[in-house]
């Protein structure tokens, strides 16, 4: 009977981790973007393909030329999404710790601030620059339980093409959580 | 690459952000409530019609503080519903102040048709986004409210359902008392 209970709980405790990190994805029938999307410790990850043409059309309406744009819109970049639906408390977060893992490799996301210093060298112009930093997923942020989140564009740094995982992470009062997407592509 | 392609995505995007809305979770009304007595930090910007506009000289109103950008989805979504609470609002001297980073009048003039209802509170320009870093802006929108007093009483980090009864209702209190 022991044994049965352990057994039983163990099952349900497994059942319960499972649907808190389901993962779903769905295809936009008009751009055929995919977005893949998980909920894990109260919080909604969801990562949206930007086109590579969307991207360099996006920051060329705003002030960028081809040429200075280029190696982001190549970089595999997603509209990202972030929400602390019912966390148990105030999340922060420091996106340069997320982690992009490929072919059993992992590296972290180039900042925000080294996509600007390398922007700026190229010649962007001030306009320019402050519509890419404001358009980036926040590099730090803390979000309050009942809808706090934001939308904003993310490159992982990948040729277009690449399969990976993503995985966000964030803290409550020092401790860390984490929520991984699994098999996310870059568009071609 | 084809120009002509990237051509008419350029045009698609100047006329609207929504390809990039697609997909996106459901605007929420939830307000964090600021703890303490924090006064709001300095706001003086241009208006529309270039005449500055001084926070400090609001005191005495309700102010919601608004940071946003046409190229923002979820700015762009919850813009109708800014309007829909100032126009209930607005009688008990409750002030809307969108402030838009970094775009010049023309590109809000022209973005600012396409809400509905059409915008009738002040939009401000911060071209250099110089209020961000006083006002603790990390990602757009990001919205405060002001208490008459000039203290910060309410937080909102993205979009919301600011028509939102709920949200009516705590706007309306602060201004009655």
């Amino acid at each position: 009977m022991k044994g049965f209970t352990t057994a039983a709980l163990l099952a349900l405790f497994s059942l319960n981790c499972i649907a808190a990190a389901e993962q779903h994805s769905s295809t936009d029938p008009a751009t055929g973007a995919i977005t893949w999307e998980t909920r894990a410790h109260g919080v909604h990850f969801a990562l949206t393909q930007i086109l590579p043409e969307q991207v360099r059309a996006f920051y060329v309406n705003r002030g960028f030329t081809l040429e200075q744009i280029e190696s982001y819109a190549t970089s595999c970049v997603y509209m990202t999404v972030l929400r602390n639906d019912d966390a148990p408390g105030v999340i922060h977060f420091v996106s340069n710790d997320w982690m992009i893992r490929v072919a059993g490799h992992s590296h972290k996301l180039t900042s925000v601030e080294d996509w600007w210093r390398r922007m700026k060298k190229n010649g962007a112009k001030n306009s320019a620059l402050i519509a890419f930093r404001w358009a980036q997923f926040p590099p730090e942020q803390e979000y309050r339980p009942g809808g706090d989140w934001n939308q904003g564009m993310l490159s992982v740094g990948l040729a277009p093409g690449r399969r990976f995982d993503a995985t966000a992470r964030w803290d409550i009062k020092g401790k860390a959580y984490e929520a991984t997407l699994k098999g996310v592509e870059c568009a071609e | 690459m084809n120009r002509y392609f990237l051509a008419l995505m350029v045009i698609f995007f100047a006329a609207s952000g929504a390809a990039l809305a697609d997909g996106l979770p459901p605007l929420t009304h939830n307000l964090t409530a600021i703890d303490g007595i924090v006064p709001a930090p300095a706001l003086r910007l241009k208006n529309l019609d270039e005449e500055v506009v001084d926070l400090s000289a609001l005191k005495g109103r309700v102010v919601v503080v608004n940071f946003w950008a046409t190229w923002c989805p979820p700015c762009r979504r919850e813009m109708g519903s800014l309007e829909r609470l100032y126009q209930a609002t607005k009688k008990s001297g409750v002030e809307v102040l969108a402030v838009n980073i970094g775009e010049d009048a023309d590109t809000v003039f022209s973005f600012l048709g396409t809400v509905e209802p059409s915008p009738d509170f002040q939009m401000l320009f911060d071209p250099d986004a110089a209020s961000m870093d006083g006002w603790e802006v990390r990602g757009l929108p990001t919205t405060y409210i002001v208490r008459p007093d000039g203290t910060l009483a309410y937080r909102a980090v993205g979009g919301r359902e600011f028509d939102h009864p709920e949200i009516q209702k705590r706007v309306g209190a602060l201004a009655s008392n």
